[in-house]
This record gives structure tokens, C-alpha cells and sequence, in this order.
């Protein structure tokens, strides 16, 4: 399978590499980038070991706001309240990037294996 | 419509008791996701984009059933990723089965050869195998990214049919689609002898990789009424006439999410199977404590401008049909004459 130029493939993943800090970025904002993001992310937590994995969902309301992910180390489901993270960092790979559908037209057409 | 006799009846029964209860939420089907693995990448999907530790997971079948007792709808739709990849589909099938829920399999039928010969599941008016095709040949193997899957799903279809299984095809329709090749398929599918078809436009998924071909509202009522408004009597659709109808143009319908809902390793996923905002732990929880107001073409949410998607609007228009002496007129009327 051929990739995608480099600068096609950029386009279509906004989002890695992203490590925003909080006090540029409300850590709200930052959840609920993390809970779109389509890979994994690190999670930055105050006085403990960073967390990768999959952010699946997060709860805004109540007086104790969290998000709930699955470790990629070991599938464990994780809830951390928001009270914890420092700041999340965008380090996984975006699954869908270099998948468009010009893509699959890009590779079609330079007879790639499909 | 080719819906069986007793499906339907099944379906008045439930409906009409929910209508008594007055139950103004209530679900029809329930969208099953026991897994997010699929053995294709189609760029108009938006379910599969996950790291590959959470593509490895899938609900147990104990999961499953929870969920459907939960939920209580008589039937249940189970999507994926690829259903056929997920390893307890036997039993599962099985058991919803034992339940007397519709089911229908959505699959991409490029394992659907294999599993049948390995005996995997038994024939019966509660299972549906309801097979991907978006098109004739090349359109399909575009759509899906990928030379040859048109003849597989074909083959699987044969070997279902030959069988003795319920087979219907489910085609997801992008702004690219012609209606006259839309007309031909239609054609090829009947001639294979599947019970019946069921077509949706595509919905633009924040999730999905190609976010460039999806139709919008106008075009849908332009391109459904084109491919829909002459139809020939041998074309069966396996859905709501009025819902055929409301992508034509002819009916204007509100959505009601919370009729498919959807349930997956993440619980129950609000407010609908396409949109993922967020989750609910149970059925009730996702009922009273989803911001319902804040989803349909009413509410002003941009998300929904366009949506004109099965799942949203199809148990509108069931219920339509049951809400009042017109709805009830038009579906037999629509049905009697096979025109939508
Ligand atoms: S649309 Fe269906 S077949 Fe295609 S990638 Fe998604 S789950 Fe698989
Ligand atoms: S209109 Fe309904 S089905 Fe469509 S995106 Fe909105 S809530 Fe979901």
C-alpha cells in the first residue's frame, strides 16, 4: 500500500502532536479534544504516572467532573476525575488520516495494492 | 415492502403497546456494536477509527443480552465493525434468536461464505442477514476501498440464500450515486433474490476519514426522488414506505434518536449511533438524562441540518404510521401499490 504524500497526510490529522498547555487551553477544552480524538493520548496528572490510552467518554456536569478511558498498556477501563489532569497531550496516531477517500482514489489510480 | 407478515405484526403489537402505556420515548431497534473490528476501511465509516488495543476488545455475550433486555425493543440491528469477526456471533445470534427478536446481521459478507459452511448459524424468520452493497460492482468496490468485495458479498449472498436464509441488502448513498445505476442494481439485487433492500444516505461522521461526498438535503429529496418516484413493482424494500417517502421529499419527519438506540463497549451512546457525545451506563439513564431538545433538525443543531439518516427518522415514520389515521392510509397505500 503506497501512504499518502506527506503534506496530504498532514492535512487530514489536525489534531496529533498536539500538546497544549493549560494555561493557554482550558483543561474542559482540552477533555473534550481528547474525547474526539480519533488515537490515543497521554493524560498528565498531577503527582502521578502519566496515563496512555483511549478517552471513550467524559461527564462535564456534577460537582466532581471526569473522563473514563481504556489503558493501552492493558485494556484497563480508567476514570480520572478532571481535579487530577494537569493537561493531556495528543500523542497517538490519528486512524483515519491518509484514509480519504481521494486517498483510496490516489492509490487506485497509481495501481497500488488496495 | 417485503417485510414478513409476522415481523410486522410483531412490530403494530409493540408499538401500538407503547402508544397505550403513552410511553413518547420508546426504542424499536436496538443498534448492537459487539465489536469495532472490520476486515474493511471504507472511507465513508466512522465506526472503526480506534487504536488498535481498543479494535482488539468486543463486548461478551452476557454484555449483549444485558443490553437487550435492557432495552426491550423487538428488534436488533448488529453493526460493527464486521459483525462475522466477532468470535461469540454464533451464540449471540443464537440466543437473540431464542428471545424472539428480528435480528438483522449487517455484514460485509466477505466471511459470510465461510461461516455459513462452518455451520454457524441455522435459518430462521427471526434472522436476517442484511448485506452491505453500495452499488453495482466497480461503485460498490469503490465505496468499500477495495477491488473484489462486490463478488465476494455476491457469493455470500448466493450461499445464504441457497441456504434457506432471509438475505436483504443495506446501501449507504453518497452525493456521487447516479440514479440510473442506483435503478440497475436495484435490478441485480431482486434478480439475486434477496427479500428485500433498504436504503440510507450516508451521514457525515466527525469520525469518518472522507468527509467530502456525503449528500445534503436537497440533493437527497432530488437524487431519492429520481431513483424512487417510477419504481418497478419488483423492487422490495425491506423499510417504512413513509420513510422512503420522507427522502423523496413527500414527508417532512422529525428524528427520534431514542428509536435505534445504540449500545458498544463505551455503554450506551448519546443521542444516536451517529453522533458520539457521550455515554450512558444504562438504557434509563440514557432515556432521562440525555438533552434530547438539543438534537433534530428543529433544534437548530448544525449536526443535524443535513441528517436524513434511517436511524433517526425510520422510527418516525413507524410511528407515524401509528399515530394516525393518515399515517396508517398512507403506509397501506404506499404499501398495497408498491410506491413510495
Ligand atoms: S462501513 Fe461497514 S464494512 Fe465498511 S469499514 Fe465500516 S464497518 Fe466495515
Ligand atoms: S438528526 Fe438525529 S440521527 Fe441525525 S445526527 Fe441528529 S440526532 Fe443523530
Amino acid at each position: 500500500m503506497t501512504s499518502p504524500a506527506p503534506d496530504e497526510a498532514a492535512d487530514e490529522r489536525p489534531l496529533e502532536g498536539w500538546c497544549p498547555h493549560p494555561s493557554e487551553v482550558p483543561l474542559p477544552e482540552i477533555v473534550d479534544q481528547a474525547f474526539d480524538y480519533r488515537g490515543d493520548v497521554t493524560v498528565l496528572r498531577r503527582g502521578a504516572d502519566p496515563i496512555v490510552g483511549y478517552v471513550y467518554n467524559r461527564e462535564t456536569g456534577g460537582p466532581a467532573p471526569f473522563l473514563q478511558m481504556f489503558q493501552a498498556s492493558d485494556g484497563a477501563a480508567l476514570t480520572v476525575p478532571y481535579a487530577e489532569i494537569h493537561t493531556i497531550h495528543f500523542t497517538g496516531r490519528d486512524p483515519a488520516a491518509g484514509k480519504s477517500y481521494e486517498a483510496w482514489l490516489r492509490r487506485k489510480a497509481a495501481g497500488a495494492g488496495v | 415492502m417485503s417485510v414478513p407478515f409476522s415481523q410486522m405484526v410483531t412490530v403494530a403489537t409493540y408499538v401500538l403497546r407503547q402508544k397505550r402505556r403513552r410511553r413518547t420515548r420508546y426504542p424499536l431497534v436496538l443498534m448492537l456494536e459487539p465489536l469495532f473490528r472490520c476486515n474493511l476501511a471504507c472511507a465513508g465509516c466512522g465506526k472503526i477509527q480506534y487504536p488498535a488495543h481498543v479494535l482488539k476488545r468486543h463486548l461478551t455475550v452476557d454484555q449483549c443480552l444485558r443490553a437487550v433486555e435492557e432495552c426491550g425493543a423487538p428488534m436488533v440491528s448488529i453493526p460493527g465493525g464486521e459483525p462475522l469477526m466477532y468470535p461469540e456471533i454464533g451464540p449471540l445470534v443464537e440466543a437473540l434468536v431464542a428471545r424472539k427478536k428480528y435480528v438483522y446481521l449487517c455484514t460485509n459478507a466477505i466471511l459470510l461464505k465461510e461461516k455459513l459452511q462452518e455451520g454457524l448459524f441455522t435459518p430462521s424468520k427471526y434472522l436476517s442477514f442484511s448485506v452491505h452493497m453500495d452499488g453495482l460492482r466497480q461503485d460498490h468496490d469503490d465505496a468499500v476501498c477495495r477491488e473484489g468485495v462486490f463478488d465476494e458479498a455476491v457469493e455470500g449472498i448466493r450461499e445464504a440464500l441457497r441456504r434457506g436464509f432471509r438475505v436483504t441488502t443495506n446501501t449507504t448513498l453518497f452525493d456521487n450515486a447516479s440514479p440510473m445505476s442506483m435503478q440497475m442494481f436495484f435490478d441485480e439485487m431482486m434478480d439475486l433474490g434477496v427479500e428485500g433492500m433498504m436504503l440510507s444516505p450516508g451521514y457525515s461522521y466527525a469520525k469518518a476519514p472522507d468527509q467530502e461526498h456525503f449528500l445534503r438535503r436537497q440533493k437527497t429529496h432530488e437524487l431519492f426522488s429520481k431513483m424512487l418516484s417510477n419504481p418497478k413493482r419488483r423492487w422490495k424494500f425491506n423499510q417504512s414506505p413513509l420513510f422512503l417517502q420522507f427522502l423523496m421529499g413527500k414527508q417532512d419527519f422529525e428524528c427520534t434518536p431514542w428509536g435505534n438506540p445504540t449500545y458498544n463497549m463505551f455503554g450506551w451512546q448519546r443521542p444516536c449511533y451517529l453522533l458520539q457525545e457521550g455515554y450512558a451506563a444504562t438504557f434509563q439513564e440514557l432515556l432521562d438524562t440525555t438533552p434530547w431538545e438539543r438534537y433534530g433538525r428543529a433544534s437548530g443543531n448544525e449536526k443535524c441540518q443535513d441528517c436524513m439518516v434511517h436511524c433517526g427518522h425510520e422510527p418516525t415514520a413507524v410511528n407515524h404510521t401509528f399515530s394516525s389515521w393518515r399515517g396508517f392510509r398512507d403506509t397501506v397505500v404506499a404499501t398495497i401499490t408498491g410506491k413510495p
